[in-house]
């Protein structure tokens, strides 16, 4: 396997950890977005979009990013635009603190795991 | 419905009073309408009056930005006005920058709302598009006509407090706020219409201006610096004490060029800042804290560089209008690479 | 390819025994309608009502938006591959019944958006307002997985179009309007002088609930192809998604789509429509690259002067939007793109995810987060549980006198990105 998924979101990490390289936190969307950044920072590529699915920044809680498992020695320099441009956009977003019930949050860990599946399969069928 | 009251700024080639020779003509309050305010009240009609006229020389406004704004603020406070306008400068810099200053000033101490108006490359505009409404003129009084028929309908919806429509619909420059409205065409139409345009090399006005970031590709490394010819430039404000050119401390409307031939050493008595954005304690302490001539006299010495270029050139970076800077730039650069100059030290502060 | 279309002036939809269209007016037979929705077996129930123009109601959570129509000759059938056989659509005779829609709602996710007011303030933001309305609140059964029942009631929608537009079979359109594209040289000898114009429209294409599908292909598989625009009117493609309601194009836009419309209204005047380009928006960068490579690779084969790129979405289809811009540019082709902003409630912040210089031809819908109170309405079709859910409502949505606040981006269809509106920003 190639690739890392970073998330926050526990449906990604039950589906996946057996099959894949799962990094599962328990933090906030903006922080998965920094992860990101720090893996970027020593040499990994961005394979998945990280503002991926419409449902703003601000408005769902999870996020699930594939990355490159192995570490260039270089920074790749369009991630790092990536990476920094979606930060400057979650920044952007406020979430005002919110609560949802649990059954929302099951919905959106749902939403935020199809999302990051379909990056698996074209990771897979890409070999 | 009562009149709304409108207090109007203007410099003093406006009011009458002179041109360049009495620019620095103090603040003064008139009574009534002046000058452009003239047309101003005309277009008025009965809907607002000008009750007074605040006069200011542009070079007293600018180099002495502080007592000027107080002055004027208490002038405008007396008339509690409903709205406050000033100008329209059109392309005359340091008059537009007084308008947009005052202006932005008068909104923050007053709580009163104001209007500008000015040309689209007046330094003021570059400044202050995104602190108060500028309405876009023409470079030159002839639009006046025009200036105050644009002006008049957005100074009238802001004294009464209306909501103000997009850039496009109310006349004003875009400050960078985004604002929702009704188009005639659907989107797609108009998609169309900017294509049929761009195809055929025609103007057209995209809904959207990207967001532009200015990069330079840098040059190729220097091949041997310890034959290079090294020269320092500085957006820091470093000038001979008693800043001889008055670069002025914000919004520079130019730079200096000062000989080092035979300085070693910046010191507090020889060199200060004329920089108005950051603490110059420190600075005026040791001018080569921003510009290091006495480090770059030293690798002279060593052999480390070839030699430092005789000259340094300086302006002060705070608030000045990228326009200005480009302009700069450009006539530092061509100087700089006629004296045969092989690389530049920037410091900024 | 050519096409003729039948249009029906729909003046009102009632309810009766028996369905059928009789001089403007159509009657449903509401209990057969039912029935049609019900034979998928993971719905549980279903309520059919009608909302018109002007009344005092609100639908939502709204899922999907489609026009009813049907083939009447030609080649293959309404919505084909999904509805119809996978035969080539887009020739023949086609009729549509304007002024009305079938408006699907239900739950499928708890924070489930789109809402349509048929009056008030917010009816100016939504198309479908001026639409009349045949609402289908959908329950799914409960052992129904969210997947599931997003595609059974996506389906049920479809097929009530299908139903409905049928009853047009028989009857004398009001209007008829021929839409022709001819093969790529024959276009080219008969507009030789007019510059070659093409259209580019990126799908949504980002997993389950953001899917959308051609032909019954789900559009994350298929690498960027050409359509003939009259395939679009057959309802080649079809609208799988659910979330972000202001922005995302319904069956009904792709049925209607308004690039395709201004185009051909442009054919032969001041530019040559030579054809339709789909590509999609997922969320693999590998995808990315490769559909934006080949967009701007066909868009070169076809020899264009020129194109029109819309979007769908926010974020994740910012970055597929420059990037197809930017390469079509790179091969000296003009663009002009079409999207909408998320420039915050106060319109400050940065209206896109991504940018780039090449894109100097912006059309914009306007700015998803002004924010917008609603009056209570007398009547919901579905209901306003998720509505402090919803993208741009919050817990705090919902004050006193039941005056909801909002932003404009929970409205069905509010800041379209293929340009369907008027509403714009500056």
């Amino acid at each position: 396997m190639n690739f890392r998924v970073i998330t926050n979101n526990p449906k990604v990490y039950r589906v996946y950890a057996k099959t894949c390289l799962v990094e599962y936190q328990k933090v906030s969307y903006q922080e998965v977005l920094l992860q990101v950044r720090h893996y970027v920072q020593q040499g990994c590529r961005i394979l998945s979009h990280p503002l991926s699915g419409s449902v703003k920044p601000g408005e769902m809680p999870y996020k699930s990013i594939m990355i490159s498992s192995q570490a260039a020695g270089v920074v790749d320099m369009e991630s790092e635009l990536l990476i920094e441009q979606c930060l400057a956009v979650c920044n952007s977003f406020s979430d005002a603190g919110r609560r949802w019930p649990a059954c929302v949050l099951d919905d959106f860990q749902y939403i935020d795991y199809t999302l990051i599946a379909s990056a698996v399969e074209s990771a897979r069928s890409l070999g | 419905m009562t009149k709304l009251k409108a207090v109007h700024y203007i410099n003093q080639f406006f009011a009458g009073i002179g041109g360049e020779e009495t620019a620095d003509y103090l603040p003064e309050i008139r009574e009534g309408a002046v000058g452009p305010g003239l047309a101003f009240q005309q277009a008025f009609g009965d809907a607002a009056e000008i009750t007074a006229t605040v006069i200011c020389g542009d070079t007293y406004f600018n180099e002495h930005p502080e007592d000027a704004q107080n002055q004027i603020v208490q002038m405008i406070a007396t008339q509690q006005p409903d709205i406050f306008i000033a100008g329209p400068a059109f392309n005359a810099g340091r008059y537009g920058v007084a308008c947009g200053m005052i202006c932005d000033t008068v909104r923050q101490r007053l709580g009163i709302p104001v209007l500008t108006g000015m040309y689209e490359e007046n330094p003021g505009a570059d400044m202050f598009k995104t602190k108060v409404y500028i309405t876009p003129t023409k470079n030159n009084a002839a639009g006046m006509r025009k200036a105050v028929q644009t002006m008049m309908p957005l100074a009238l919806k802001l004294a009464r407090q209306e909501s103000i429509g997009a850039s496009c619909e109310d006349g004003y420059m875009p400050n960078g706020v985004r604002v929702n409205f009704f188009e005639k065409e659907r989107g797609s139409k108009r998609a169309v219409a900017m294509l049929v345009k761009k195809l055929a090399g025609k103007a057209f006005t995209t809904e959207y201006p990207m967001p532009v970031f200015d990069r330079v590709d840098p040059s190729p490394a220097v091949q041997d610096i310890t034959k290079a010819k090294i020269a320092l430039v500085t957006s820091g404000g470093i000038v001979p004490k008693g800043n001889p050119d008055h670069i002025e401390a914000s919004s520079a409307s130019r730079y200096g060029e000062y000989n080092l031939a035979g300085v070693r050493d910046l010191t507090a008595d020889t060199y200060e800042t004329a920089h108005g954005g950051y603490d110059p304690t420190y600075v005026n302490e040791d001018a080569d804290r921003v510009l290091p001539v006495d480090v770059l006299r030293d690798l002279e010495a060593e052999g480390k560089i070839g030699s430092l270029y005789h000259t340094f050139y300086t302006t002060t970076g705070n608030g000045t209008a990228v326009a200005s800077a480009k302009q700069f730039a450009a006539e530092i650069g061509r100087k700089l690479k006629n004296a045969g100059v092989d690389a530049v030290i920037l410091t900024s502060t | 390819m050519k096409l003729e279309m039948g249009y029906f002036n729909i003046r009102d939809v009632v309810f009766g025994t028996g369905s059928k269209l009789d001089s403007g007016v159509l009657t449903i037979d509401r209990a057969a309608l039912e029935r049609l929705v019900l034979e998928d077996e993971s719905i549980k129930s279903v309520v059919v009502d009608i909302a018109r123009p002007g009344e005092s109601v609100r639908i939502t959570p709204v899922k999907d938006v489609i026009e009813p129509r049907t083939k009447v000759a030609g080649k293959g059938g309404i919505f084909p591959g999904v509805i119809s056989n996978v035969e080539t659509a887009g020739s023949g005779t086609t009729y549509a019944l304007k002024g009305m829609a079938v408006v699907t709602a239900g739950r499928i996710v708890g924070f489930q958006e789109g809402i349509i007011d048929m009056t008030g303030p917010g009816a100016q933001y939504t198309p479908f307002s001026r639409l009349i309305n045949v609402c289908m609140v959908c329950e799914p059964v409960e052992s129904a997985e969210r997947h599931v029942y997003e595609k059974a009631v996506r389906m049920a929608g479809l097929r009530a179009a299908a139903y409905i537009g049928s009853l047009a079979k028989d009857a004398v359109p009001d209007e008829i309007k021929v839409f022709e594209t001819l093969p790529l040289m024959e276009g080219k000898a008969a507009f030789p002088n007019l510059p070659r114009v093409a259209y580019v429209q990126m799908l949504q294409s980002q997993g389950l609930l953001h899917d959308t599908y051609v032909y019954g292909v789900d559009v994350k598989r298929i690498v960027p192809t050409l359509l003939y625009p009259t395939e679009l009117m057959d309802g080649a493609v079809i609208s799988g998604n659910c979330v972000s309601a202001c922005d995302k194009n319904t069956t009904y836009h792709h049925l209607n789509n308004p690039v395709v419309a201004d185009l051909y209204e442009a054919h032969g005047k001041t530019l040559n429509f030579t054809g339709v380009i789909i590509t999609n928006e997922n969320v693999y960068l590998a995808d990315k690259q490769r559909s934006s490579d080949w967009t701007a690779k066909l868009c070169k084969m076809l020899d264009l002067d020129g194109v029109i790129i819309s979007q769908e979405g926010f974020g994740n289809p910012d970055t597929d939007l420059i990037m197809n811009c930017k390469k079509i540019e790179a091969e000296g082709i003009k663009t002009v793109i079409i999207t909408d902003e998320y420039a915050g409630r106060d319109g400050k912040s940065q209206s896109l995810a991504d940018s780039d210089p090449a894109a100097t031809a912006v059309v914009t819908g306007g700015n998803a987060n002004q924010v917008v109170l609603l009056p209570k309405l007398d009547k919901v079709i579905g209901t306003l549980d998720y509505v402090t859910k919803i993208a741009g409502g919050n817990e705090n949505s919902i004050r006193e006198e039941g005056i909801i606040e909002v932003e404009l981006q929970v409205f069905t269809g509010a800041t379209n990105e293929l340009g369907f509106n008027t509403l714009s920003a500056r």
